[in-house]
């Protein structure tokens, strides 16, 4: 056995006779490797058939590095071989930190498939181009223009069956898709824009009630991400935009908060909601005579708002104390 | 083999410390002489000038906060001037000083300018005790562990510390890696393990692919600078900040003793609330309240929501580390089979609470956070000390931060990426910038930053001799590895010439060589007078237990003779009190107080001899 795996290597009988404490196997199985480590491949590194997988290159290191890892010779008389083992402990972690990792073991094999296995990979790629040749030819042979005005007509009917019954998203997505396909039928023109806007409010509100649940739970980092979608839809949605500026004063980012507010105040002058957000963020920035001024107007807007009258309340009495 | 001499694990802490060994084959804790399986890390000199090492020191810690030094962990292998220490600087009672080359961190101690090595030596030395006691044999090696994000001149200063200690330290292991041995010790594991190691000053987070005994790191994060003790601060804060606005602007901090005070309390409030919804925090007489008027009080609750409301920001900041070491390790949280706890503030029911949902799962209940760590260096002790040639475990860990070298326009270049297997080594090519440069000076960073100045800087050195050339001629061949203790060196080659310099990168621990060889001479002579003593100590035991038999036998006689005498009713409890504290005394092996027992014991046993021979003569004797 240990002749086949060593085949055709001279041992240096100074190297076998140094006085270390190391079986003459383990010796053997150092001085080989060690000697050849500079010209293998990392598959050889590791005792593997080219292209063999990425559990097989775990599974071999980790016989390897029982053999040749320092630590397990810790302790003892090692010489020359300390260094033996180092350089190859080394190369068998370069090649596991290759052929361990899937897209560059992918990579690897490629770069080293031996002659009939590059011919083969080789031919197969080319099968592969040509298969996706053929199928962009069908796919266009089955898309001319004659195709494309019935799946227009389609599309609109789908889409207009969609808007009747309130199934936004789906309609905005037809119409727009039939408008992509042609711009100028008719209907596609006169309802997509309409789908569209609709849809967008639709989402804001679902995002504006999930910001107000978030919120409610206590979950303010969650609140604010969906306020800003929300915004993202509509700029100017109200609701949105006060309550990303609770949220965001929940969370703590006070800078994001007053952004928030402001946009909110400038989306909707007449809103309580808007000065009563701005109010509780002018607090917070201690601004207390600002804030005062925020939601006393929130008041005059809407006399009936009791959070406001409140955080009003508690304003005015801290600010005596 | 092992019988013969023992090696331990020490989990080196910033607030505890432990050390276990591998006993028939089982890791055990090694409890400290007074009983307890932790050890404070704490070093003090009292006010009569003795050294303390642990719960001593600790328990004084608030009548002389000048003299105790604590958390030591967080300035080892640290640069004088740097952000950390600057920030240590502000809030910790002991006063620091720059090292005598300016470079590094010392503490005044006792009048002396005090290494940070030799403090956590002291710690060291006092668990090498410990050990020693317990094994009753002599203890010289050693694995210690650090936390897997420290540096180079932290693991340099730590393994410092061993030698000042008299410990041959066999390796540094990091601390997640270690919980990882202990936590498959005994185990078939075949999975990818997280270890999640929030301590007393420093967070780290690994990543380990474990299979057929050996344990692979995949990759590491960390935080130096996050912890327990951060915690505690917040807490510190919220107190100050109350006791200020409560009491018209007084500002605690000035007075440190009281600052102690309130330290203490707040670990304590922080420990309870993980067990209890709200903590009372109570410290009657915190500060003098000036010309004729009161003493004042600190008397808050604290809920357990509160802590975490002051704290959230810090388990945020575990969670992104978190996410980032599996990023690196091309992991996805569904793909881990385990998660292990480690570290005393892994207890927070909030951190666990952050942990389960970002892992969906539920973190492993099988280790003990605070002696796992200790309990796995002493399992890689033993692999090292004793090599066996079956199943024993190989630890393959890798390398925390970037390595790599300052380059023209002061940008950081690097050599051996973080996550890099250890041991491992990386040689580059370099080249002049300039016509006729004949030195090139080489400095080694390590660090995240693609600007150099960012960096942690472990030392430079100049490679000179070069012929003249013109700019890009030249080729210099540098080498960087880095040891399986993670310990890097650093050498470099003129490929023209053969001209050749290297370094062990010493800069930031803080001791030179020379310095270190002084304190091991110094410390050569106290262990000769030590040793001197342990032996009039061990003379004066024997000759104490002698006694103490003598006495206990006569105590059946002396009660006899006493209840028959009427008189001296108290003499039996005396001499009961004098052999107890004759036997406390020798079991702590405690010259001073087996000196003050010689007498009483003398005393009582020539009234006993005296009551006996008075009495009845036993018959048959």
């Amino acid at each position: 056995m240990n002749s086949d795996k060593f085949r055709g290597f001279r041992f240096a009988p100074a190297d076998l006779a140094e006085d270390v404490e190391l079986e003459l196997d383990r010796r053997k199985d150092v001085l080989f490797a060690a000697a050849h480590a500079d010209g293998w491949t990392h598959w050889e590194a590791l005792g593997l058939p080219w292209n063999a997988s990425v559990e097989a290159a775990r599974a071999a290191y980790l016989e390897k590095v029982k053999v040749f890892h320092p630590d397990r010779y810790a302790g003892r008389r090692l010489g020359s071989y300390r260094e033996r083992l180092e350089r190859v402990f080394r190369r068998i972690t370069e090649a596991r930190d290759v052929l361990a990792d899937e897209d560059r073991r992918a990579a690897y094999a490629r770069e080293t498939a031996p002659p009939e296995a590059r011919a083969q990979l080789e031919a197969r790629r080319l099968e592969d181009e040509r298969r996706a040749a053929e199928r962009r030819a069908r796919l266009v042979r089955q898309n001319p223009i004659v195709g494309r005005a019935s799946r227009v007509g389609e599309l609109v009917a789908r889409g207009k069956e969609a808007l009747a019954e309130g199934r936004l998203a789906q309609a905005a997505a037809d119409l727009q898709l039939a408008l992509g396909l042609d711009p100028r039928h008719l209907d596609a023109v006169r309802l997509a824009p309409e789908a569209r806007r609709r849809a967008a409010a639709q989402r804001g509100g679902r995002l504006v009630d999930e910001g107000a649940a978030a919120e409610a739970s206590g979950r303010p980092g969650a609140a604010l991400a969906a306020y800003r979608e929300a915004l993202e839809i509509d700029p100017g949605n109200v609701r949105a935009a006060a309550g990303g500026a609770r949220a965001a004063l929940a969370a703590g980012d006070v800078a994001a908060a007053r952004a928030l507010a402001d946009a909110a105040v400038r989306a909707a002058p007449r809103a309580a909601i808007a000065h009563e957000a701005l109010g509780m963020v002018l607090d917070a920035q201690g601004e207390r005579k600002e804030a005062r001024r925020a939601l006393e107007r929130a008041l005059e807007l809407e006399p009936g708002r009791a959070s406001a009258r409140a955080r009003l309340k508690s304003l005015r009495w801290s600010f005596l104390g | 083999m092992s019988d013969l001499d023992p090696v331990v694990g020490v989990d080196l802490g910033t607030t505890n410390s432990v050390v276990a060994t591998v006993q028939d084959g089982i890791p055990r804790v090694i409890p400290g002489r007074t009983g307890q399986p932790l050890t404070p890390s704490v070093v003090a000199i009292a006010k009569n000038g003795k050294r303390l090492v642990g719960a001593l020191a600790k328990r004084q810690a608030i009548t002389n906060p000048d003299g105790t030094v604590f958390a030591a962990k967080r300035l080892i292998g640290r640069r004088w001037g740097s952000q950390e220490v600057e920030d240590a600087r502000k809030v910790l009672p002991y006063a620091l000083v720059a090292g005598p080359e300016g470079n590094d961190v010392r503490v005044e101690l006792g009048g002396r300018a005090v290494s940070i090595p030799e403090i956590s030596a002291l710690v060291l030395a006092e668990l090498k005790g410990d050990a020693e006691a317990f094994l009753g044999r002599p203890v010289r090696r050693a694995v210690v562990t650090v936390p897997a994000y420290f540096n180079d001149g932290q693991r340099q200063a730590t393994k410092d510390a061993g030698r000042i200690a008299g410990l041959e330290v066999l390796r540094i292991v990091n601390e997640p890696t270690a919980a990882a041995l202990a936590y498959g010790f005994g185990k078939h594991v075949q999975s990818k393990v997280v270890v999640f190691d929030l301590g007393g000053g420093t967070f780290d987070v690994s990543v380990l692919d474990i299979g057929r005994s050996v344990y692979d790191v995949v990759a590491v994060g960390g935080d130096t600078y996050l912890g327990g003790e951060d915690f505690d601060r917040r807490v510190m804060d919220w107190l100050t900040f109350g006791f200020a606005k409560e009491h018209g602007g007084v500002d605690l901090r000035q007075d440190k003793m009281a600052l102690q005070r309130v330290r203490d309390a707040a670990e304590r409030a922080k420990c309870e609330l993980s067990s209890t919804q709200t903590a009372a925090i109570h410290l009657p007489f915190l500060l003098g309240g000036g010309e004729g008027k009161g003493a004042l009080h600190l008397d808050r609750q604290l809920s357990r929501e509160g802590l975490e409301e002051l704290t959230k920001d810090l388990v945020d900041r575990c969670i992104a580390v978190t996410d980032r070491t599996l990023k690196d390790a091309g992991v996805r949280p569904a793909q881990v089979g385990e998660v292990i706890l480690v570290g005393g503030m892994t207890r927070m029911p909030r951190v666990q609470r952050a942990v389960r949902e970002f892992f969906g799962r539920e973190p492993c209940k099988g280790v003990h956070p605070d002696e796992v760590v200790a309990l796995g260096a002493a399992i890689q002790a033993h692999a090292l000390a004793a090599p066996a040639k079956g199943d024993d475990v190989l630890l393959l860990d890798v390398t925390p931060q970037n390595l790599g070298l300052l380059v023209v326009g002061g940008y950081f270049q690097t050599v051996i990426p973080r996550n890099t297997t250890v041991p491992t080594a990386q040689t580059h090519l370099f080249t002049t910038v300039r016509d006729d440069q004949t030195s090139v000076r080489i400095a080694v960073l390590q660090g995240e930053s693609e600007r150099a100045i960012e960096n942690e800087l472990l030392g430079e050195f100049v490679l000179d001799g070069i012929p003249p050339a013109r700019r890009g001629e030249i080729s210099i061949e540098v080498t960087f590895e880095i040891s399986a203790d993670g310990i890097v060196g650093v050498s470099a080659k003129d490929v023209a010439t053969g001209q050749r310099q290297s370094i062990t990168v010493t800069a930031t621990s803080g001791l030179t060589e020379e310095e270190l060889r002084r304190i091991l001479d110094e410390q050569l002579d106290e262990q000769l007078q030590r040793k001197q003593t342990t032996r009039e100590i061990e003379e004066r035991r024997q000759w104490i237990s002698r006694m103490v038999n003598e006495v206990e036998a006569l105590v059946p006689a002396a009660r006899d003779a006493i209840e028959r005498t009427r008189f001296g009713g108290d003499a039996l409890r005396k001499a009961e009190a004098v052999l107890a504290r004759a036997r406390a005394a020798m079991q702590a092996r405690d010259g001073d107080a087996l000196a003050a027992e010689v007498e009483p014991l003398e005393r009582t046993l020539a009234l006993f001899q005296g009551l006996a021979a008075g009495g009845r003569t036993p018959g048959g004797r």
